[in-house]
C-alpha cells in the first residue's frame, strides 16, 4: 500500500479529495484549516494509513460491502439495507434539523452504553461545523441541525482512542462512513481496536468554505441561525429573517471532490439517516446492519421516536435520486479520469459501473 | 580580555586578537566616541569599548545601523574629540551617501572608519572590497598586515584624519579580526580629551565647492603616505619579478617567497597605505622590476591601481599579474598561502610540489556527513519557519516570502523548510514585499510575507514599512522578533532596555512603532505552533499591509536566564519508523535536541543541547515526548 506522497499526488493535490480527515487521524505530515487539507511536509514512509483509509483512493468497494453488509440484501441504488421508515421525534428538541432523529439515536446510543462516545460536528455556529468528541447525552445537543460545510471530522478518532474509548459512535458524511469501513477492512494488524457505530447522512455535495465568505459579504452584519434546502431553493435563516438563495448560487460553492461521490445515502452505514423530503419535520432513516436495527429498536423503545412505513412511492424518488448521484458522479469520474485529472478510486471496467456510465453519456450533469 | 585592552604597560608585548589590537589602538589615540552596527568579523571591537567604556570614560553604542553611527561620529567630531566607527563591508554600503558627502565636508575631531572585510563571505552573504569605497568617496585608505600595525594603524589614522580634516578609513579582514598575534603596547592619554565649544560661524557643510579640497587633501595624504613607515620593500635589488601586496596577502606572499626559495629573485614591495597610492615609491620600485604580482584580498583594488600608475608612466614596460582577469590569482573569493605559492611558481615557472602528507591509517578516516547551517536546539526561528511553511502549503496559493538578514536567513536552508524566496540586503525583504504585494490589483494572488528580524526591522525596515503602509501593499510583515543581535551574538538593540555599556536605556516598542504608523498589528508566539498557524492563515486572507510579531527570546540566550526543563522520549509510545511518525521530530522538524537512537530505533533526546522549549513535544504525534512540568 503506497503512503503520503501517493496521497498527495493522487487525492490531495487533484481535486479529489472528500474532506473526510480520516488520513488526518494519526498522521504529523497531514495538516487542514478550514476545508484546506495538505501533505505540510514530505513523508518519509512508504506504507501508509493514509492512503489505505482514503475513501478517493482505490477500492474494491463490492468487497468492502461484502464484509459489513454481509447477508443484508442489496440495492443497486441505495445500497443494502434491511428496511426504510419514516421517522420522526414526540418531541422536538431546539435546532433539529427536520425530525431529529440523529440526535435521537446518540443519545440512544449513549444511553443504552452501545458506546462510550460520539464523535459529531456542531459548534454554536450554525455555519462552521467543528467536530468534537461527546461523552454525554446533554453534550449532543449543540451539534443539533446540519453544516453544509466540509469539515474532515475523522481526524478526531485518535483523540478516542487516546481517551481510551472502545466503541465509538460516528455521524459522517457518505465519504466519512466509507472511510471508517476502510479504517477496520485495511486495519494494520498492531492497530488498537475501535469498534464504530456508523450513522450515515444523507448528502447531495457539501460546501467550500468560503460559501461562509459569501454571506458574510451578502450579508453583512447578519447573524446566520440556520440553514435549509428545501424542494424550491436554499434557505438561510438570520436574525433579521429567512434569506433566500438560488441552488445555482449555492452549488457554485460545492466542493469539487464531491462531484465524484457516487453515494448519496451512505449506503455503508450502519443506519442512514437522512431527511423525508414530502413533509417536513421527518427523516428518512435505513436500517442496514443488525446494530443499525439494534440502535432504532432501542431508541423506538422509549416512546422518544415515532416510527412509520415508508410510502412505497416515495422509496422509488429516493432510489432515483440516489441514482442519478451515481450517474452523474460516475460521469464526473470519468471524465477527470480521461482528463487524467484524477487517480481512478472506483473500478470504472466494472460490470454496475459500465452500465451507468452508459446510461450517463447521454444525460447531462450539473 | 578586555584588560589587555586598558593595560597601562606601554612597550609590553601581549598576543591579541586583532580586533582587541584595533581597540588597544583607539584607546591609545584617545577616542571618546565609538559607534557601530554588529557585524562580523568586527563585532568584537565595539563590545569591548563597551565594556571599557566606564574605565576609559568614553561613550559607546549600538547604532540603530551603520547609517546612524557614522554621522553620529561626525557629530561628536565636531565637538573636537576622537571618534571611532565600526562596520563590516555591507554597512559600509549602507552608509554610502553619509562618507561621501562626509569627505566633501571633513571633519573637525578625528574619524576613523574601521572597516572589516569577510573574504569568502565567512559570516556574509559577499565578499566586497570596501577599498572601492574609500577611492570612490575619495578619503585615505590604509591597510594593516599584522596585528600590531592593526593597532598602530589606528593611531596614525587618528592624526592624519585631524591633520588632513578628513575621515579616515581603515580597512581590514577577518583574518586580521579573528587572528591572534604579538602586539607591543604605546602609551594611553593620561587625560580624557574634552569637548570644545563650536562658534557661530563654524559649519562642516557637506557641498560640492569642497571637491578640489578634497583632491588636495588626498594629495597631502599622498605625500605623507611616501615616507611611512607602514610600507617596505625587502628582497634584492634588481628583481626578476615585484610582488607588491597589502593586508593579509603580504604574509602569504613572504611564505610563498620562502617555501619556493626565490629570496633572491623576488621582491615584496609591502603596502599599508593603499590609498592614494605613494606613487613616488612604486615607482622607485617599478623601474626596478619587469614583472609584477599583485598580491590582495579580495578584488584587484591595488593591482588596477599601479596599472594605473603604469599607464601614466609611458616609460614601465611592465608585465602586470595579479587577480584582473586571473591573469595569475583566482578572480573572487579568499587567498591563502597554498593558492599564492602556486601562483608566484607558475609566474616564476618554477616546479612546486605541495608536501606528501601521508597515508591515512584506515581506523582514523572518519565519515563527517555534510551538516548544513542551522538553527540552534530550542530556536524561535525554526518554530516560526516551521508555522510559516505550513500555513502557506495550506492555503490555496503558494506564498512568496521575502526573506532578510539575521539568523533567520538561515531558514532559507533545510532548517526553515527552504522557505525563503529571496536574500538581499537588510531591508530588502519589506521593501521587495511592498513591490510585489502591489501587483495583486493586476490579478496577482499569491499570498505575500516578508520577513525581518527585530535587530533589522530597527537598522532598516522603518523606511520600507512606512512605504508599505503608505500604498497599502497586500502583504503580511512578519517580525521575527527574538529580543537580540542573536547571529552576531547577542549586542543589543533599540528594542532592548541595557545598552552596551550596561546601563538602562529607552526601549523602543516594535507594536507601538508599527501601531503608530498605523498598521494593523498582532503578537503571537512561535512555539505555539497550532494558535499561530491559524493566525498567520486568517492574516494572509486579510486584503492590505498587517504586521504580525513572532515573540520568543532567543533560546540561547533564554536558558541562561530561566535555565532548562527536562524533556525525554518515552521508547513505549514512540512511533519511530512506523507510520505516523517516521521520525517527524528529528526529520522534519530538524531540531539539534531531536536525535534518533539507531539501537533502539527510536526517538531520543540530546539532553546536552535540548534547552527544554517543549515545542518537538506539543508536535509528537504519539505525544510520546515528555516534558517536566508539563508542555509549554
Amino acid at each position: 500500500m503506497p503512503g503520503g506522497m501517493q496521497l498527495k499526488t493522487e487525492v490531495l493535490a487533484t481535486s479529489a479529495c472528500a474532506l473526510c480527515g480520516a488520513c488526518l487521524d494519526w498522521c504529523p505530515y497531514l495538516k487542514n484549516i478550514e476545508d484546506h487539507l495538505v501533505l505540510r511536509f514530505d513523508c518519509p514512509v512508504e506504507h501508509g494509513r493514509c492512503y489505505s483509509v482514503c475513501p478517493r483512493t482505490l477500492t474494491d468497494w463490492q468487497a468492502v460491502n461484502g464484509r459489513y453488509m454481509a447477508g443484508v440484501p442489496f440495492d443497486p441504488d441505495i445500497g443494502s439495507f434491511q428496511a426504510v421508515y419514516r421517522v420522526r421525534r414526540l418531541q422536538p428538541i431546539n435546532d433539529q434539523q427536520d425530525g431529529g432523529t440523529v440526535s435521537t439515536l446518540l443519545q440512544t446510543a449513549l444511553a443504552g452504553k452501545m458506546v462510550d462516545g460520539v464523535l459529531v460536528t456542531g459548534s454554536g455556529d450554525p455555519l462552521t461545523p467543528q467536530p468534537y468528541l461527546a461523552h454525554h447525552e446533554e453534550e449532543i445537543r449543540k451539534a443539533a441541525g446540519s453544516r453544509f460545510l466540509a469539515s474532515p471530522s475523522l481526524r478526531k478518532i485518535i483523540e478516542a482512542r487516546e481517551k481510551g474509548i472502545e466503541k465509538l459512535a460516528v455521524v459522517g458524511r457518505p465519504c466519512q462512513v466509507q472511510a471508517l469501513r476502510k479504517m477496520d477492512y485495511n486495519k494494520p494488524s498492531d492497530s488498537p481496536a475501535l469498534d464504530v457505530l456508523s450513522i450515515g447522512l444523507f448528502c447531495m455535495w457539501s460546501l467550500a468554505w468560503p460559501f461562509k465568505d459569501y454571506l458574510a459579504r451578502t450579508y453583512p452584519g447578519l447573524t446566520f441561525l440556520r440553514m435549509a434546502i428545501p424542494q424550491h431553493g436554499v434557505e438561510v435563516t438570520t436574525d433579521e429573517g429567512i434569506k433566500q438563495l438560488s441552488l445555482e448560487t449555492v452549488q457554485a460553492y460545492i466542493r469539487p471532490g464531491c462531484r465524484f461521490c457516487l453515494d448519496m445515502t451512505s449506503e455503508l452505514a450502519d443506519i442512514s439517516v437522512g431527511a423525508f423530503e414530502p413533509e417536513a419535520g421527518w427523516n428518512t432513516v435505513i436500517v442496514r446492519t443488525e446494530r443499525g436495527r439494534e440502535l432504532l429498536d432501542k431508541a423506538s423503545a422509549g416512546d422518544v421516536l415515532q416510527i412509520e412505513e415508508y410510502p412505497a412511492d416515495e422509496l422509488e424518488r429516493l432510489r432515483r435520486a440516489s441514482h442519478n448521484k451515481k450517474v452523474r458522479g460516475l460521469k464526473n469520474i470519468k471524465q477527470a479520469v480521461d482528463e487524467q485529472k484524477i487517480t481512478p478510486f472506483v473500478d470504472l471496467s466494472s460490470s454496475p459501473y459500465q452500465e451507468i456510465i452508459a446510461e450517463s453519456s447521454a444525460k447531462e450533469g450539473y | 580580555m578586555e584588560w589587555m585592552v586598558t593595560a597601562k604597560e606601554p612597550g609590553k608585548t601581549f598576543l591579541m586578537q586583532g580586533n582587541e589590537a584595533i581597540v588597544r589602538g583607539a584607546l591609545e589615540a584617545g577616542i571618546r566616541f565609538a559607534a557601530a552596527y554588529p557585524g562580523s568579523p568586527s563585532s568584537e571591537i565595539l563590545t569591548m569599548l563597551g565594556h571599557v567604556a566606564e574605565e576609559m570614560d568614553l561613550h559607546a553604542e549600538w547604532s540603530t545601523n551603520e547609517n546612524c553611527a557614522f554621522q553620529a561620529c561626525m557629530g561628536a567630531s565636531m565637538g573636537k574629540i576622537r571618534s571611532l566607527c565600526v562596520v563590516k563591508q555591507n554597512g559600509l554600503l549602507t552608509m554610502g551617501d553619509a562618507l561621501h558627502t562626509a569627505a566633501l565636508s571633513g571633519c573637525w575631531g578625528g574619524v576613523v572608519l574601521l572597516v572589516a572585510d569577510d573574504p569568502n563571505a565567512h559570516s556574509s552573504t559577499n565578499e566586497f572590497d570596501s577599498r572601492h569605497q574609500a577611492r570612490a568617496a575619495g578619503i585615505p585608505l590604509l591597510e594593516p598586515a599584522t596585528f600590531q600595525e592593526a593597532k598602530d594603524m589606528i593611531v596614525y589614522a587618528f592624526e592624519l584624519s585631524e591633520k588632513l580634516q578628513q575621515v579616515v578609513m581603515v580597512r581590514s579582514v577577518t583574518r586580521i579580526c579573528h587572528g591572534r598575534g604579538n602586539v607591543t603596547l604605546g602609551e594611553l592619554p593620561s587625560q580624557p580629551s574634552q569637548p570644545k565649544p563650536i562658534g557661530e560661524w563654524d559649519k562642516l557643510i557637506a557641498i560640492n565647492w569642497f571637491h578640489d579640497l578634497l583632491w588636495a587633501k588626498l594629495d597631502q595624504a599622498q605625500a605623507a603616505f611616501e615616507d611611512s613607515s607602514f610600507n617596505w620593500y625587502t628582497g634584492p635589488e634588481q628583481p626578476e619579478l615585484l610582488i607588491i601586496t597589502s593586508g593579509t596577502g603580504w604574509l602569504y606572499s613572504v611564505e610563498a617567497v620562502d617555501t619556493l626559495k626565490l629570496d633572491d629573485r623576488v621582491g615584496i614591495l609591502k603596502l599599508g597605505t593603499t590609498w592614494p597610492l605613494p606613487e613616488r615609491l612604486l615607482l622607485k620600485y617599478l623601474e626596478k622590476s619587469p614583472r609584477v604580482l599583485v598580491v590582495e584580498e579580495v578584488d584587484p583594488f591595488l593591482e588596477h591601481n599601479v596599472a594605473s600608475i603604469i599607464g601614466h608612466n609611458p616609460g614601465l614596460n611592465i608585465q602586470l599579474y595579479g587577480r584582473h582577469k586571473k591573469s595569475a590569482l583566482p578572480q573572487s573569493f579568499e587567498l591563502n598561502p597554498d593558492v599564492v605559492i602556486n601562483a608566484l611558481a607558475s609566474v616564476m615557472n618554477v616546479t612546486y610540489q605541495a608536501p606528501q602528507t601521508g597515508e591515512v591509517p584506515a581506523e582514523a578516516v572518519v565519515t563527517i556527513p555534510n551538516r548544513d547551517l542551522t538553527f540552534c536546539a530550542g530556536c524561535p526561528h525554526r518554530a516560526s519557519f516551521f508555522l510559516l511553511k505550513q500555513t502557506l502549503r495550506i492555503h490555496e496559493g503558494n506564498g512568496v516570502v521575502m526573506g532578510d538578514i539575521g539568523c533567520y536567513t538561515m531558514g532559507g536552508n533545510r532548517a526553515g523548510h527552504f522557505l525563503l524566496q529571496s536574500i538581499g540586503c537588510m531591508g530588502a525583504g519589506i521593501n521587495m514585499g511592498e513591490g510585489l504585494g502591489q501587483l495583486s490589483r493586476f490579478g496577482f494572488g499569491q499570498p505575500v510575507v516578508a520577513l525581518a528580524g527585530d535587530s533589522t526591522f530597527f537598522h532598516s525596515c522603518l523606511p520600507g514599512l512606512v512605504n508599505a503602509r503608505y500604498h497599502d501593499s497586500n502583504m503580511l510583515f512578519v517580525i521575527l522578533d527574538n529580543s537580540a543581535t542573536a547571529m552576531t551574538g547577542f549586542q543589543p538593540h533599540p528594542g532592548i532596555p541595557v545598552n552596551c555599556m550596561g546601563k538602562p536605556a529607552n526601549a523602543v516598542s516594535i507594536e507601538k512603532v508599527v501601531e503608530g504608523i498605523g498598521c494593523p498589528v498582532a503578537v503571537a508566539d512561535p512555539y505555539d505552533i497550532e494558535a499561530t498557524t491559524q493566525l498567520v492563515y486568517d492574516l494572509i486572507k486579510k486584503p492590505g499591509m498587517k504586521v504580525l510579531i513572532l515573540r520568543q527570546p532567543c533560546a540561547t540566550l533564554a536558558v541562561r536566564s530561566k535555565g532548562r526543563r527536562k524533556v525525554w522520549v518515552d521508547p513505549e509510545l514512540c512511533r519511530g519508523d512506523e507510520c505516523g511518525c517516521g521520525r517527524f521530530c528529528s526529520k522534519t522538524w530538524g531540531c539539534p535536541g531531536n536525535i534518533w537512537n539507531y539501537q533502539t530505533g527510536k526517538a531520543q533526546i540530546d539532553e546536552v543541547v535540548c534547552i527544554g522549549c517543549g515545542v518537538c513535544a506539543s508536535l509528537c504525534p504519539a505525544g510520546a515526548i515528555k516534558v517536566e512540568g508539563g508542555q509549554a
